[in-house]
């Protein structure tokens, strides 16, 4: 019988059964409602904790966590589950979340959101996760002490995070025992996943494999001050290589929308902006990754799917497409991306597949973004957000507008 | 006949225009290769004025990409190898020509240190490696292409790979008293013939050792290079031992070990070129890099330029056992690793 080693609350090994049977029983203090104030308290006091700077300079990504978790943003989000009329809402009930291993802070955005809504929850939290994770991880423990005690009671009798070797057997009873599953990091985790039954009321959200790519407009490009350039291309940056471009948020293509002759002036520039921001911030490419970029950039061209490769440095690799329908959307390597240009938006429309989720813009107006995206008339893409917020996780992500998922309404009619 | 004649000056002035002939018709013969020179902005007609400027390929092309100047039809041969990365195959094709010509070639180079008739041969493995040819590992292919050159083999394992030291008492009464064969992957001939010749007082000063593999497995153990041969010469008499490196995707060269060791030597019609994995310019004497390999040999895939994921140093030019650069391997690069939302790369989610 194989144990689960809890993460939060940090306790003694537990059976499957034992834990499953634990976040049944009612809390003390009665049951979770969605907006549980127990759960706003903790959730701020862990917030501010991610917020400390010394922590916050070792792990930016965990600063983004924390402002997305602050008390007014928190109450903004709640605001959208208002219900008027014959509706009441209420939590679902025990989630299961399956985050991805080497994402290491989605794991929290999955949770907190979850809780939020007043669920059960256990994560199974990587046994591979390392750095931020452990950062996590302790800031959790941490907040336990700083509330009080009632809440902290509840905290510990409803949210768990584990970690376990892969077992069927746990899998499967956690499984089981959920209202709604929650399965991030592609393809392969949700099909792993899938084996495993439901109850049948129960159901999966499911974030599987996405790619992403980015515009920009040729006129926007022009109209734009030098300070306004580079602040592009700094976003551009924190978009892509944050995550070696491996996020699926972060752009992998670049399409350059306008005239031929703007466009290569634009592209151009940009490219040397984007260099300087590399340069700039000591953006270090292990050896190991350059070759991948070459296996990769060398691979497009073999293929077909490119007609010429810059390097600029190891940091930046442009493939220029062949043809501009044609996208590579697997990753390349960290800072590879292929470039094209098209005569407007609506050229783009029949490129695009559900697979596309989001669109990093610079220089439209929104007019233009909204009649792109009702082209599309939801044939992919589910976000388009300025250069710069590509990683901005936000609580509608893929299309689903997660405390919603995370809840379910009640009608009442006298 | 020798091959390792050739100074620098004279391998450089010698295989260049050789290789820019290659380069051209590999272009000429593969679609895959003149697209990824194209593309980065190589005119046909290209002139390149030293062997480091010639365009290189990464050797996991070959995982990758079906990469061949030859027709379908003239394919003779397709070798295939995992290698350690397990990012899939390498699939090399080898026409009649090109088949005969590897073969050759690695034949003239090991003749070197074996001389020019075939030797008593004691292999380092059990004959179980190559008795499934279904399934053949790197190992194998390693086993049979060397057992060519020698012959009474026996193996120094058994079938349920234990030491057979019997079998290796009795080949080495009846054919150690004259030059003999050795050879096997460096951690199995440490562990199975070193450590059995010494706790048995076996006697190995005929023997010429030829090994191939890293010395990852014996860092452990505290045994690199210089300590291998050091223990051998003292508790086994052996003293002529040859580590050599190869790679399937250059089949046929091999850059072996000069006889005072710590140094590999390139046949005269190879090169190797040590380049800075920031700049990729070509790295002085002393300075670390990533390897690559350069080869007449391939002519029937464009494998004639290879930037291995290898880790090297040139130890000097003209300057040592034989002519030529010489140089030592390092280790292998870290596998890239990039943090995506997916487990793996093939996509990712967040």
């Amino acid at each position: 019988m194989s144990a689960l080693t809890q993460r939060f609350p940090v306790a003694e090994p537990i059976a499957v059964g034992q834990l499953v049977d634990q976040l049944r029983v009612e809390p003390p203090g009665g049951r979770l409602t969605v907006g549980d104030p127990r759960v706003i308290e903790f959730v701020t006091k862990f917030a501010r904790k991610l917020l400390a700077p010394a922590l916050a300079r070792r792990f930016p990504e965990l600063a983004s966590l924390g402002f997305f978790l602050r008390k007014g943003e928190l109450a903004k989000a709640l605001s959208t589950l208002e219900t008027s009329g014959d509706s009441l809402r209420f939590p679902r009930g025990l989630v299961f979340h399956v985050p991805p291993a080497n994402v290491d802070t989605i794991f929290v955005y999955s949770w907190a959101l979850s809780a939020l809504a007043g669920n059960h929850n256990v994560v199974r939290v990587s046994s591979r996760s390392a750095g931020a994770a452990e950062a996590v991880l302790d800031a959790l423990n941490a907040a336990l002490s700083d509330v009080d005690p009632a809440t902290a009671a509840a905290i510990t009798a409803t949210q768990r995070m584990v970690t376990y070797d892969r077992s069927d057997e746990i899998s499967g009873a956690l499984s089981l025992a959920a209202d709604l599953r929650v399965i991030w990091g592609g393809d392969t985790s949700v099909a792993a996943l899938r084996k495993y039954a439901l109850a049948p009321h129960a159901r999966d959200l499911t974030f599987p494999d996405r790619s992403s790519f980015a515009i920009a407009s040729v006129r926007g490009w022009q109209a734009a001050s030098a300070a306004e350039r580079r602040t592009a291309a700094e976003g551009f940056y924190n978009d892509s290589y944050w995550f070696d471009q491996a996020a699926c948020s972060s752009p992998r293509a670049v399409f350059w929308v306008g005239d031929a002759e703007g466009a290569m002036a634009s592209g151009r520039e940009f490219r040397e902006l984007l260099a300087a921001v590399i340069e700039a911030k000591q953006h270090v490419t292990e050896p190991a990754m350059a070759v991948q970029k070459r296996v990769s950039a060398y691979g497009a061209a073999a293929d077909g799917l490119v007609s010429s490769i810059a390097f600029d440095g190891n940091g930046l690799a442009t493939l220029e497409l062949t043809d501009a329908t044609v996208m590579p959307r697997e990753w390349l390597g960290a800072g590879t991306f292929a470039n094209a240009r098209v005569d407007s938006l609506a050229e783009l429309v029949p490129t695009v597949l559900r697979k596309d989720q989001t669109v990093s813009q610079f220089g439209f107006a929104r007019e233009e973004l909204t009649e792109f995206v009702t082209a599309l008339a939801g044939r992919g893409v589910d976000r388009v957000v300025p250069f710069g917020s590509a990683l901005t996780f936000a609580g509608v992500w893929d299309g689903y507008d997660l405390l919603a998922e995370f809840s379910r309404l009640v009608t009442v009619q006298a | 006949m020798s091959v390792f004649t050739r100074s620098q000056p004279e391998r450089e002035a010698l295989l260049l225009p050789e290789l820019a002939e290659l380069t051209a018709h590999h272009r000429a013969g593969s679609t895959g290769y003149d697209r990824i020179l194209s593309s980065l902005g190589l005119a046909p007609d290209a002139r390149f004025d030293t062997i480091a400027d010639l365009p290189w390929l990464p050797v996991r092309m070959f995982k990758t990409h079906d990469l061949k100047s030859v027709p379908d039809d003239e394919v003779f041969k397709t070798l295939t190898s995992s290698g350690t990365t397990g990012a899939g195959a390498s699939r090399i094709y080898l026409d009649k020509a090109a088949a005969a010509a590897q073969t050759r070639q690695l034949g003239t180079t090991l003749q070197e240190v074996l001389g020019g008739e075939r030797l008593p041969m004691l292999m380092v493995d059990t004959i179980g490696i190559i008795k499934n040819r279904r399934s053949f590992s790197a190992r194998g292919a390693g086993v049979l292409g060397m057992a060519n050159f020698g012959r009474k083999h026996t193996y120094v394992l058994d079938e349920n790979d234990q030491p057979d030291v019997e079998a290796v008492k009795k080949f080495l009464a009846e054919y150690g008293d004259k030059p003999f064969l050795i050879f096997g992957f460096t951690f199995m001939v440490w562990l199975y013939l070193y450590e059995v010749a010494r706790d048995n007082g076996l006697d190995l000063s005929n023997g010429i050792l030829i090994h191939s593999g890293g010395w990852k497995k014996l860092i452990d153990r505290a045994v690199d290079n210089t300590e291998f041969r050091r223990r051998f010469k003292e508790d086994t008499g052996l003293t002529r031992i040859h580590n050599y490196y190869g790679m399937i995707e250059q089949i046929g060269t091999v850059f072996l070990e000069g006889p005072s060791g710590n140094s590999l030597y390139c046949p005269d019609f190879a090169d190797v070129v040590i380049r800075n994995p920031e700049t990729w310019a070509e790295q002085p004497v002393g300075e670390p890099g990533v390897i690559e390999v350069v080869s007449t040999l391939p002519r029937s895939y464009p494998g004639h330029v290879l930037l291995t994921e290898d880790l090297g140093v040139c130890n000097g030019i003209d300057d040592g056992d034989w002519p030529g650069k010489h140089f030592s391997v390092l280790g292998r690069l870290p596998k890239a690793e990039a943090r995506g939302c997916s487990d793996t790369f093939s996509g990712a989610a967040a």
